[in-house]
């Protein structure tokens, strides 16, 4: 009876994980046979035509780019400012605590928020109109908690011993952080920006009313009025009128670039977070 | 996103100090654009919407009608769609994320525990945008046609948005729950064992009563990014104001479309709302709803991750 | 007498009893290997019931790992393989049709650290029993009562059955996991070390209750401490590391054993006595 309760609960708990894995599985699928078509030299390189139904997603690609790296400049100050407040200057827990605690709760905002607030203060209050800078900082913030927590566990798993050698060499604080503390935790830097991108790259909320729009964009000319193509937002727009087969193709093939990219960046940091996380518990 | 326990050895205590650093300011001053970026939002959204909130004093809450051209705005009607979406996401995706969640820390080896850890990361970025896509283009279909018998007018349903909505918050019910079980200390389980029972039965009396915390924590930021979802949810809902059923606890409006607070900020009566204040001042209130159910939400949900003070 | 000759060390593990008398533990060529090293290797032992059986030896040299494979705990560490048989009462634990589970509340364990569940102390002593669902949930607090007795823990704590058992002193932590093997009822209890984290009154304790139990149980006690498997086994072996494994060196009755034994330090034992054997 024990023993066929265990079998019961172990059957009933990998039919969850076959669920869980299937669905990914059948969804990536999903999206690789139905985009594969569309693929070619020239969807990458020409742009769109025909409302989408033609051409390619160039300017999509380099808008989409262009935002990301704005948002990985914007982040990776704040977050290294952040990280060494966190790890190196306050010496209270209860203030580490409460930066902790700030970090979650920004992460936990809803990015359609990130883009409400984006419409206020950018397009109403500074009057940039639609500005890719716009969509850059605001995806930037919203990727600031990811960025941010990786690199406060890299350095927290530093071993002591470098900067307890540095000190004793007689380095003053600053000079530590600079040539100890930061190249050491680089790693993590690297791992939660490729993470935060890839989250970045797929996001449509924050940068709908505020950064991109669907056509007649190329590369931005200046920082007011200067809106951006990007892979999610034309993938949201042509979604919404999907009954066009001509578009049927494109959109999917659309979709995959984006998956193709978010999943890229997110392996990429996948050996790099491995090292890390191997580091940490036998280092 | 990973716990993260206050560092234990903070460097703080190891360096020499300096009376001013450029390093120390410039720290400091990054970190306060991130603090003044949060205090802005929460700034903002009270101050633009308070001629909405001045107009419907506080009935904007409870108010079941939204109907801008009259100037009417309730906002009942979306809160009870965000509140129904993510409860039928949240009974669909704890189950499974727990069950699934304990299968992969108990009862599968080391190595294949990783691949498993990979794919639902790799199910966790898949984008809103391509979920709203495969739910117009699959998932309307299907229950468009499940739910023949009861007559429905589209696939556009809450039901729908509730189930891809699901599917989306899985990866962080299973991830954080993985992390809750495998907080509890492996020589339990071997003490367990060791006086003979199953390894079910250790799952059950050992790892999950302690790991119950960590679990339930789980649960609740699924909860928050479910509440907060727009873009696949936007997709697949119906978009259908003022949907306030006569009767709150039938199931009826499940299979009927409906709004939600973010499929509404994420429509393009947000644009249309820029020009005139009080539109404008309703739409921020919705925000404001919104954000103040998510933080909520999340603040529970991260203190109950937080270790137990005085734990042996 | 039985005598099992070993050909690699020439050492004899000799058996003081008529052959007539059933072993309650046995194990043949029990072999561990991890990666691609021998942990232990082709470990042969006879543990005769109603005794204490020691394992005494260096750190490092597999006692523990030849413990749990008694029970085949070590099957909850990965990446080890076992080869060789172990014999509970002459039927091989390895046997296709044996219920690991069962097999482990007949062979208790006692681990160096007391692992306590953060319960009452009454739901760590029934533990054990409450799962195996052989008796009634009303008689508990009996059984209850019965374990904690036979570990000299009762009168501590009757008063506070109901309070956390993660307030109790280490070495009170320590009785109370032998509560809760005992009261499973196992008939050998396997103990790796269990007084080395504890205080000497505690260690006192422990080793009394020890003795109290080899009349009813068969006790197999790995230990570091000479003086302590002295005061308390009755036949010992010897496990250190040769030829890169743990293998089993000797194997006799206690004072044979250990009564020209210089001081308590294991490893300065095996010194003395790796100098005065020839190698072979």
């Amino acid at each position: 009876m024990r023993r066929f309760k265990h079998h019961v609960f172990r059957f009933a708990t990998g039919a969850c994980v076959v669920l869980a894995c299937g669905v990914l599985v059948l969804i990536v699928l999903a999206i690789a046979m139905r985009g594969l078509p569309a693929i070619s030299w020239q969807f990458f390189t020409e742009q769109i035509r025909l409302v989408g139904a033609d051409g390619g997603i160039f300017y999509n690609l380099v808008g989409t780019f262009i935002l990301i790296g704005t948002a990985f400049i914007v982040s990776a100050p704040i977050a290294v400012g952040l990280a060494l407040v966190h790890g190196v200057y306050l010496r209270e827990r209860r203030h580490r605590e409460r930066l902790t605690l700030l970090l979650y709760l920004l992460n936990g905002v809803p990015s359609i928020l990130f883009g409400l607030l984006g419409l206020i203060v950018f397009v109403k209050f500074f009057g940039l109109g639609k500005s890719w800078l716009s969509g850059g900082v605001l995806l930037g913030m919203l990727i600031l908690p990811t960025v941010t927590i990786a690199l406060i566990e890299r350095i927290a798993s530093l071993p002591g011993k470098y900067v307890e050698a540095a000190a004793g060499l007689g380095l003053t604080q600053s000079q530590i952080i600079w040539s100890v503390i930061l190249p050491q935790s680089l790693s993590g830097l690297v791992t939660g920006s490729l993470l935060g991108l890839a989250h970045a790259a797929g996001e449509t909320a924050p940068i709908m009313f505020t950064a991109t729009i669907f056509a007649g964009a190329t590369f931005p000319h200046a920082i007011k009025e200067s809106p951006v193509l990007s892979l999610p937002y034309h993938i949201f727009i042509l979604a919404q009128d999907s009954f066009d087969p001509a578009v049927g193709a494109k959109l999917w093939g659309t979709a995959l670039t984006l998956l193709g990219l978010v999943l890229l960046l997110s392996l990429v940091a996948l050996p790099l977070r491995l090292k890390i996380h191997e580091e940490a518990h036998h280092g | 996103m990973t716990t993260v326990a206050p560092a234990a050895r903070s460097l703080a205590g190891n360096l020499p100090r300096r009376r001013w650093s450029a390093t120390r300011s410039l720290s400091y001053g990054f970190s306060a654009l991130a603090a003044g970026f949060v205090v802005v939002l929460a700034v903002l959204f009270v101050w633009q919407s308070i001629p909405a909130w001045r107009h419907e004093g506080l009935g904007f809450l409870p108010g079941k009608k939204w109907f801008y051209p009259q100037e009417q705005f309730g906002a009942l009607a979306m809160i009870y769609g965000t509140v129904i979406v993510s409860l039928i996401a949240l009974l669909l995706a704890a189950p499974i994320g727990i069950g699934a969640a304990i299968f992969s820390a108990e009862f599968i080896p080391r190595r294949l525990q990783l691949a498993v850890k990979v794919l639902i990361e790799l199910l966790a970025g898949i984008p809103s945008v391509v979920y709203g896509l495969l739910g117009i283009l699959f998932l309307r279909d299907w229950i468009y046609r499940a739910l023949t018998p009861f007559d429905p007018l589209s696939g556009d349903t809450l039901l729908t948005a509730g189930i891809l909505l699901a599917v989306m918050i899985l990866p962080t019910v299973m991830t954080l729950c993985d992390d809750a079980l495998r907080g509890v200390p492996s020589a339990q389980r071997q003490a367990a064992r060791g006086l003979g029972l199953t390894q079910t039965e250790v799952v059950l009396s050992v790892c999950l009563p302690q790991a119950a915390r960590g679990m339930v924590a789980a649960v609740l930021l699924a909860l928050g990014r479910a509440l907060g979802e727009a873009i696949a949810v936007f997709l697949v809902v119906g978009r259908q104001d003022n949907q306030w059923p006569a009767n709150p606890f039938s199931l009826r409006p499940l299979i009927e479309s409906g709004q939600t607070l973010t499929s509404k900020l994420a429509s393009s009566e947000t644009n249309i709302a820029y020009g005139d204040p009080l539109h404008w001042a309703a739409i921020v209130g919705l925000g404001l709803v919104l954000l103040a159910m998510t933080v909520t939400v999340t603040l529970v949900g991260t203190q109950l991750m937080r270790p137990r003070e005085g734990h042996a | 007498m039985a005598e099992s000759t070993d050909p690699f060390l020439g050492a004899k593990g000799v058996a003081s009893h008529s052959t007539d008398v059933r072993f309650v533990l046995e194990t043949r060529g029990l072999t561990v290997r991890a990666g691609g090293r021998d942990l232990l290797r082709a470990v042969n032992l006879s543990i005769a019931p109603q005794q204490v059986f020691g394992i005494i030896g260096p750190s490092g040299a597999g006692k523990s790992t030849l413990l749990k494979c008694l029970n085949r705990l070590i099957e909850l560490t990965p990446g080890l393989r076992v080869s060789g048989d172990v014999r509970f009462h002459q039927e091989s634990i390895y046997a296709a049709n044996m219920d690991v589970d069962s097999l482990r509340a007949r062979i208790g364990i006692l681990f160096q650290q007391p692992v306590v569940f953060p319960k009452s102390i009454l739901q760590n002593v029934i533990f054990g029993t409450r799962h195996l669902g052989k008796v009634p949930r009303k008689e508990w607090p009996d059984v209850a009562e019965r374990a904690l007795r036979e570990a000299a823990l009762w009168d501590e704590v009757k008063d506070r059955l109901r309070e956390s058992a993660l307030l109790l002193s280490v070495g009170q932590q320590q009785r109370l996991c032998l509560a809760r093997t005992l009261a499973v009822d196992p008939e050998v209890i396997l103990m790796d070390e269990p007084t080395s984290a504890l205080d000497p009154k505690s260690t006192e304790a422990i080793e009394e209750l020890i003795l109290q139990f080899k009349q009813r149980r068969t006790i197999v006690l790995v230990t570091h401490n000479l003086a302590q498997a002295r005061r308390v086994t009755d036949h010992v072996a010897c496990i250190a590391v040769h030829d890169g494994a743990g293998q089993l060196i000797d194997c006799a009755p206690g004072d044979e054993l250990l009564g020209d034994a210089q001081g308590d330090e294991v490893t300065a034992y095996f010194e003395s006595r790796k100098r005065s054997k020839p190698e072979p």
